[in-house]
């Protein structure tokens, strides 16, 4: 039985630099307890399609044409009011972050009574069992003392699970769930995919998965949208989809994921430009130099944070004989070696202390006990960074540049400062490490606004190559960049490693990035190293129980229904 | 992989003139302070008479609404004041040493709190502890109370006035640039200077002070504004200048016993004068902070 059919709907933002159609013309139906999966890159117009159905399309964007029934009822131009009633109990919406939906001054219980109580007369002692009871069936243990605790007192993945389980709360016919993992790690967005599967299945309600993951899609949904500007270009069962792709983007996407090509090799890409996807010649990588000497060696690495503390906060310490918050222990003692031209992987989790101890081997950050050497020297000296042959690839590449200096003075700036360069050939200099970084040299003169995310990155490679460094940090540099651009990116560290015999270590939370690009790769949890090695012996035949689980918790594309 | 169809370089100074165009008012009012400013800066050529010197005057002439031809022979279009003074000479003037004193303690209140707040925001630890704990102490007073203390004991003068508004405002400054420039500081540009590595000096010049710089604009032009009416006020206190350099405090405060006797013309017009040059400031000062802010950005 089909409850949701959307016509040849039309999303436009009337914009004051014109007119930018959003959703342009996407058709698709929904069946009674189906789980669909509506996958595309930034700007393709997925959430925007989720928000519509919803109603919630803000200014200056509206639904212009097409039509949304939710079991036979039409949804365009029906009246805020109208439609508030219909969200919650007939359509919900589980977001990316939980935090945006659930109310932080009040608690879970009384935000999930007040969403029972709004849509119809329930006494508030069933109101609470009914939330208790759905806390419990996605996963939350002893529910109904949880009911007392705010949003804050929740991880993110059971603030996950209890926006999921308000959704399922009022019986909706329909679950909107925008990007619902992806701003959690693999072990837990495993254990919801599973409840979530379940759920669906039990409770009859449909679902539209909307993401950028299509590995998660594949575990998940039975058959799949595929949205590229504005358009559904491919539909179909899940496995049919993934198998035998009809249209070149879903083609391309497939293509580029590394998990889909051998280890080292450089990945196809797809060319929105003409359509098509580019198979790049394979490279002969230089055999691994795992074995070789020592070149970075951290040993015994410690890291604490100690909360800083006010003078209040002293006073308060004297009377009370309260010490306060814990001191965070980032990195407790690790200790490991990188050899000249190795790429080491450094997976883990979000706190398991990979930023921090990728900081100690850039020598941004001094280690509270141990230390961390290249070539036989300490990485830092007096609480400064020494020397110049280490540098840095940071994740978030809109952050990383200095806004207000243009791309050419951003890559020249370290050069200058290090007498690598001087001010007559500085032009030539930059222009070489653009093109080094796969970018144009003309554009040196632009500012970094004017590019985009993938373009930001390569810049922020050229500032690092510029300095001319033997070891390149790389904390995530491809994870927030889409699956196209993230593929180039990787093709583009390949070339490095090939030709420049780069040391590097490379951060990272995405398994199969890493896997791809490392020779050796090391798995944190809780600030230690918990198993290290060659990278396919540890994919094989993992010996530590977390790095078991974390690999079987990473979503894959076989596993499709 | 190269986008030939972007366009040319934008720097964000031409994105930030594009976009303050767009608004009539605050152009308007640009155009105000502007014109203000030439008026003052010319005011040695084009004013009709010389108000300070004190032989041109003639006591014949004084008090004289609007219109009156006097004895130099021509017209006094705002009038003249109890000295005998062209009142429109006196405004163009007192324009003058406000304009000049306004933007003498701002330029200098900029500096040094700006030097304050980036130093502390980049030295962390004790030296950002004494710094801001100085400046807080500071905040908790009325500027007007510690402009009137400083004045009081410093005497009066030009100098001795721009050094009391200093001191009664760097404080903003310093408050602003320590909160724009830690924001900054935590920012990964900053780390990624840190880590090629780039020295200090040039961290703080190249990369924290221009990226603090909106922010400071901002409160530049509201406290350059501020500063005007705290030396009008103090002026008109009889704390500021001189009687010899009219400014528009002293002039308002010259005309307020006549104006019971209807003679309204010799208070009301210097005040007209700073009203509108204090609003076209704010409203520039504004449309600035609108624009620069993050949050509003389309």
């Amino acid at each position: 039985m089909t409850i949701l059919t959307v016509d040849n709907l039309v999303t436009q933002f009337f914009t004051r630099s014109g007119v930018v159609t959003a959703v342009d013309g996407v058709s698709f139906d929904i069946k009674r307890g189906e789980i669909v999966g509506l996958v595309g890159e930034s700007g393709s117009g997925k959430s925007v399609t989720g928000f519509s159905l919803l109603g919630l399309v803000d200014q200056p964007g509206r639904v212009t044409s097409g039509s949304i029934r939710l079991g036979g009822e039409e949804l365009v131009g029906k009246s805020d009011r109208d439609m508030r009633a219909i969200r919650g109990a007939r359509i919900a919406m589980v977001f990316q972050d939980p935090l945006m939906t659930l109310n932080p001054v009040i608690t879970i219980g009384a935000q999930m009574r007040l969403a029972i109580r709004a849509h119809g007369a329930v006494s508030r002692r069933a109101a609470d069992e009914r939330a208790a009871e759905f806390l419990t069936k996605v996963g939350i243990r002893e529910a109904r003392a949880r009911l007392s605790a705010y949003p804050h007192e929740f991880s993110g993945g059971m603030r996950q699970r209890v926006a999921i389980a308000i959704a399922l709360l009022l019986g909706s016919e329909l679950i909107v769930a925008d990007e619902p993992t992806t701003a959690l790690d693999v072990s837990i967005q495993a254990q919801i995919l599973d409840e979530v599967r379940e759920l669906a299945a039990e409770s009859g309600t449909a679902l539209l998965w909307i993401s950028h993951d299509l590995a998660v899609v594949a575990s998940l949904a039975s058959r799949v949208l595929v949205m590229y500007r504005g358009k559904i270009v491919e539909t179909g069962p899940t496995s049919k989809v993934l198998a035998a792709p009809q249209h070149a983007y879903t083609a391309g996407l497939l293509a580029s994921l590394p998990a889909m090509a051998t280890p080292g090799t450089p990945l196809s890409v797809f060319r929105p430009e003409t359509m098509t996807v580019e198979r790049p010649e394979p490279v002969a990588l230089p055999p691994s130099p795992s074995a070789g000497q020592p070149f970075v060696t951290v040993t015994n690495a410690v890291k604490h944070f100690v909360p800083s503390r006010t003078l209040g906060d002293k006073i308060a310490a004297k009377i009370t004989a309260n010490p306060g918050q814990p001191t965070v222990k980032a990195v407790d003692g690790v200790s490991l070696t990188i050899a000249k031209g190795e790429t080491l992987g450094l997976v883990g989790e979000s706190g398991s202390g990979k930023s921090t101890l990728g900081r100690m081997i850039a020598g941004i950050l001094a280690p509270t006990s141990g230390t961390v050497t290249m070539d036989g020297a300490p990485v830092m000296e007096g609480g400064r960074k020494a020397g110049t042959r280490i540098q840095t690839v940071f994740q978030d590449p809109f952050a990383s540049l200095d806004p207000r200096m243009r791309v050419g003075d951003i890559v020249a700036e370290g050069p200058l400062a290090h007498g690598l360069t001087n001010k007559s050939d500085r032009v030539a200099y930059v222009a070489g490490h653009l093109s080094r970084a796969g970018l144009d040299p003309g554009l040196a003169t632009r500012f970094p606004h004017q590019f985009s995310g993938g373009q930001r990155q390569r810049i922020a490679i050229a500032r690092a190559l510029a300095m001319q460094p033997e070891v390149l940090v790389c904390d995530e540099p491809v994870s927030s960049l889409d699956v196209s651009i993230q593929a180039q990116i990787i093709n583009l560290f390949l070339e490095l490693k090939r030709d420049l015999n780069l040391t590097i270590l490379f951060i990272s939370h995405d398994l199969s990035v890493v896997r791809h690009l490392s020779d050796r790769i090391a798995i944190m949890l809780n600030g230690r190293i918990v198993e290290e090695g060659i990278t396919e012996t540890v994919y094989e035949t993992p010996q530590d129980d977390y790095t078991k689980r974390l690999l079987a918790a990473v979503p894959k594309l076989s596993a499709a229904a | 992989m190269t986008d030939a169809s972007a366009p040319r370089a934008i720097s964000p100074f031409r994105r930030f003139w594009s976009r303050f165009f767009e608004d009539r008012i605050a152009v308007a009012a640009l155009i105000v302070v502007i014109v203000f400013a030439a008026l003052a800066f010319l005011a040695p050529w084009i004013a009709p008479q010389d108000p300070y010197d004190l032989a041109g005057l003639s006591l014949r002439d004084a008090r004289r609404p609007p219109g009156y031809v006097g004895s130099g022979g021509y017209v006094h279009w705002l009038g003249t004041d109890a000295q005998g003074r062209d009142l429109l000479s006196a405004i163009l003037y007192g324009l003058r040493v406000s304009i000049q004193i306004g933007i003498a303690a701002g330029a200098v209140a900029l500096t040094i709190g700006t030097t304050v707040g980036i130093v502390a925001a980049y030295a962390r630890g004790f030296t950002e502890s004494v710094l801001m704990r100085v400046v807080d102490l500071q905040l908790s007073f009325p500027p007007i109370l510690l402009a009137l203390v400083l004045v009081a004991v410093l005497g009066q003068g030009k100098m001795q006035l721009v050094v009391a508004l200093v001191t009664a405002q760097y404080a903003y400054f310093a408050r602003t640039a320590y909160g724009a420039a830690s924001a900054e500081r935590a920012k990964d540009y900053v780390e990624a200077a840190a880590a090629t590595p780039l020295s200090g000096a040039r961290i703080v010049f190249r990369h924290l002070l221009p990226n603090a710089m909106p922010a400071l604009i901002v409160v530049a032009t509201v406290q350059i504004a501020y500063a005007i009416a705290l030396e009008a006020t103090l002026s008109f206190l009889g704390l500021g200048l001189p009687v010899t350099e009219p400014s528009l405090g002293m002039l308002i405060s010259n005309g307020v016993k006549y104006m019971m006797s209807g003679r309204t013309w010799i208070s009301v017009y210097p005040g007209i004068a700073l009203i509108i040059l204090i609003v076209a400031i704010n409203l520039v000062g504004d449309h600035v902070r609108d624009i620069l802010n993050p949050r509003l950005e389309k």
